[in-house]
């Protein structure tokens, strides 16, 4: 019976391909594994997120009932408030682990032929996820999701020329109000989704073609010598099994550290102390402040810019400097800008935070 | 006040205890679980010749000595120290209780001691029908440890109503089998029994994970399957005597539990039902893990697995013991002793003659006029709130003013039937110039209000 209906299934959904396709990829066994899971615990809490997501968007109403709704999904429905802490420390936990995996993809070199374009569409997943975490954040519009996106949105501000035009068009007015929730929640449950899931599918179908990337040491090594395991189903049960930590770990801390809810927010009343963008756009806002100091006025506010905006550009576009096994001297470059990138994160993230006291 | 107060500063003192016992909890179960699997296992092996099995249960041995004789013993004597420190006045009352149940425990921790540590070194040098005597005399004596205890620790839940009718008269002892016996005395028997039975079978996964399954694949599959099992029987049973525990606990304080389902509303009591939260989550990550990881694929198991299973074990140990804890709320000893160690009996005298009327001493790095107000915080406040860290008083007030204090406190002292506080607070014991008294010191607190 099982068979018959495995058969009719397989004869119209090629079930047994799919499976060869999954038997046939091996991942790399060697001192560096740990990282590979990175890129799974990243997919396991955008599921997460999608499903918590789902949850919320039953009873949350955006616009001027914003507020009251969030209120009430926290303070009267049965486990509401559980939900939305699972929803917001999963988008922090999920940000966290697209760096993990970023740096740890950089420095294993996972960007070099023919893998560009899983370094490409990471780069774009992780702008769509800080976004999706920038949009989520207003949604409560409880006095610190307020004025923090008053202050996160300096950020686009910045941009030179169109920043001003970019800013009024995100916040629907002159202010951040009623209107700029109902923006920020078509952004965060329709737009992005729609941008994100054909780039994640896409990003997935690269990592099933290319398979792991092995770190530049390991290569080095005679075939012979390098071990590696079948994905499915021995990496595949290990990966559960992380996922199944990244659920605990959430878990934990959405039940221990439930997520309050501030008063309403309210442009009349004056900004509570300490008010500073969400901890993943620390960096850029320290950095975009620093740089207005060092270089006063508007020559200085587009040099500012353009020094911030290279930077981004020559991290997108690591994979054509450094692109081969044998770039030698390229490669080496290419680490040390990957180690100064890190540095610079953390020093102004840690900076920023330091300045608020 | 009779006592002088321990002041542990950000955690407060009573995490000091529940630090202390949480850890104590994880090596004492194992203790008594492992006590059981040491001798079973020794026992199979002798029978079937398994000599390798053998081997590996020696270096079990040594494992489990090392943590339950140094690693237990002393945490055990540290909860002692805490809860004196801390709570004074409930460990008089279960001293005057029970020292002669404890004079009974000291005798079967003696044996306990003894025997684990001559079953380990006396392995190989002795007969194995008597090296095997020896595991079981240990195994016995190590049960019976929690026999005496259990009966301690859930008096403090459940005293039980002929208790509670000569407590305070000076006769409780006369009364010691009733409080020992008391409601929840077999559930919680039962539950933490099959607690020890898992906890040996996850500690027993450290050992196994680290046999090389290259060398020794067949040994490596046995054991820790054989390890795994031991995880059954709590699986099983657990939820069923979970239920039974929980029936026999007064309904008031079943009634915590569902606190905390519809809010997180600050000052609202929901750590219990988060707490329990966490238990449900762990205990089936437990179960997926050892059974996907450990009894599927015995060879890939590596100590690391084994490792992260004993964290989850120690997350849901910490939690299952924090909302037992918690369920007690608003009492230390159940309707016998709140929670700040004021007896329910002595409210009266207390809002008549003064809460401070016994206290020699005030603090004088406080400026005198809050001082009397910073004793009775000290006293009927800080058992489990501290100022700015866990369950921080700054934090809680919320930027309330004076006359918004005074009502929390009114309402605190009044203490009506339908007070929301009245389910996990005790109530603020003391005359009305002493409420005013703290109202004042808590206003500073909050307000900064007056200079210090």
């Amino acid at each position: 019976m099982g068979s018959a209906i495995y058969n009719w299934l397989d004869e119209r959904l090629g079930l047994t391909e799919a499976m060869a396709l999954a038997r046939e990829k091996r991942v790399p066994v060697h001192g560096h594994s740990f990282w590979y899971y990175w890129g799974g615990i990243t997919l396991f809490l955008f599921i997460a997120q999608a499903l918590t997501g789902v949850l919320l968007l039953v009873y949350f109403r955006p616009g001027a009932d914003a507020y009251e709704s969030v209120r009430q999904i926290t303070y009267q429905m049965h486990f509401g408030w559980l939900i939305r802490s699972a929803h917001s420390w999963c988008a922090n936990l999920m940000i966290f682990a697209i760096f993990v995996h970023m740096f740890s993809v950089f420095f294993m070199k996972a960007y070099r032929r023919p893998r560009e374009f899983g370094w490409f569409t990471g780069l774009a997943l992780l702008a769509l996820t800080m976004l999706f975490g920038f949009s989520g954040y207003l949604l409560p519009m409880d006095e610190l999701s307020y004025f923090a996106t008053k202050v996160g949105l300096q950020i686009p501000a910045g941009v030179t020329l169109i920043g001003p035009a970019i800013e009024d068009m995100i916040r629907g007015g002159a202010e951040v109000g009623e209107f700029t929730v109902q923006r920020f929640f078509a952004l965060h449950v329709v737009v992005l989704p729609a941008l994100f899931l054909p780039l994640l599918g896409l990003h997935l179908w690269l990592v099933q073609k290319h398979g792991n990337a092995v770190p530049p040491a390991e290569e080095a090594k005679p075939a012979a010598a390098r071990l590696s395991i079948p994905f499915f189903p021995n990496f595949f049960a290990k990966d559960l099994a992380m996922w199944l930590i990244a659920l605990n770990v959430l878990a934990l801390l959405a039940s221990l550290f439930p997520w309050g809810l501030g008063r309403p927010g309210d442009p009349l009343v004056p900004a509570p102390p300490g008010i500073h963008p969400e901890w993943y756009f620390m960096s850029s806002f320290e950095m975009l402040k620093v740089l207005g100091r060092w270089f006063p006025g508007a020559a200085g506010e587009a040099l500012g810019m353009i020094i911030f905006n290279a930077g981004l550009v020559l991290w997108f576009l690591i994979p054509f400097y450094d692109g081969s096994n044998d770039s030698g001297r390229r490669g080496r470059i290419a680490h040390y800008f990957g180690l100064l990138v890190l540095f610079v994160l953390v020093v102004t993230t840690a900076a920023g935070y330091q300045s608020l006291k | 006040m009779n006592y002088p107060f321990w002041d542990v500063p950000l955690i407060g003192s009573g995490w000091v205890i529940g630090c202390i016992a949480i850890f104590h909890v994880m090596i004492s179960h194992f203790a008594v679980g492992g006590g059981f699997y040491l001798p079973l296992a020794e026992r199979k092996a002798l029978k079937e010749g398994r000599a390798e099995w053998l081997q590996t249960l020696r270096g079990h041995a040594r494992f489990f000595l090392v943590l339950t004789g140094v690693f237990g013993a002393i945490s055990g004597v540290g909860i002692w120290f805490a809860i004196g420190l801390t709570h004074p006045e409930a460990t008089s009352t279960l001293i005057h209780n029970f020292v002669f149940g404890w004079a009974i425990e000291w005798v079967f921790f003696i044996v306990e001691l003894t025997t684990a540590a001559v079953y380990y070194y006396t392995w190989g040098r002795i007969p194995d029908a008597l090296h095997l005597k020896v595991g079981w005399v240990y195994a016995g004596a190590s049960f019976c440890t929690l026999v005496i205890i259990n009966g301690i620790l859930t008096f403090m839940l459940t005293p039980g109503e002929p208790w509670l009718q000569v407590a305070g008269t000076g006769a409780e002892a006369s009364r010691f089998w009733q409080a020992f016996f008391n409601p929840t005395y077999w559930p919680s028997l039962f539950l933490r029994t099959v607690v020890c039975t898992s906890l040996a079978g996850v500690w027993a996964l450290v050992t196994t994970s680290r046999i090389d399954g290259v060398k020794q694949p067949a040994l490596k599959i046995e054991l820790v399957r054989w390890s795994v099992k031991w995880l059954v029987p709590s699986f099983v049973l657990m939820p069923l005597l979970l239920g039974w525990y929980l029936w026999m606990v007064p309904v008031s304080q079943r009634a915590l539990l569902s606190l905390g389902m519809s809010t997180i509303g600050s000052g609202a009591f929901t750590q219990v039902t988060r707490a329990a939260l966490v238990i449900v989550m762990s205990s089936a990550t437990i179960l997926a893990i050892v059974y996907f990881l450990a009894y599927r694929n015995p060879l890939d198991f590596t100590f690391s697995h084994a490792v992260a299973v004993v964290g989850v074990a120690l997350m849901a140990t910490a939690s299952a013991e924090y909302s037992r804890e918690m369920l007690r709320k608003p009492y230390v000893v159940g309707r016998h002793m709140f929670s700040n160690g004021m007896r329910v009996k002595s409210v009266a005298a207390a809002n008549r003659n003064g809460y401070l009327a016994h206290t020699m001493w005030t603090r004088t790095n406080v400026s005198p006029q809050y001082a009397r107000g910073e004793a009775i915080f000290r006293g009927e406040c800080m058992s489990c709130h501290t100022v700015d860290g866990y369950r921080s008083m700054r934090l809680l007030l919320n930027g309330r003013n004076r006359a918004s204090i005074a009502n929390l406190l009114t309402m605190l002292h009044d203490y009506k039937p339908d007070s929301p506080y009245r389910r996990f607070m005790p109530p603020l014991a003391g005359t009305d110039e002493e409420v005013r008294l703290l109202g004042d010191y808590l206003d500073h607190l909050e307000n900064g209000a007056g200079a210090q």
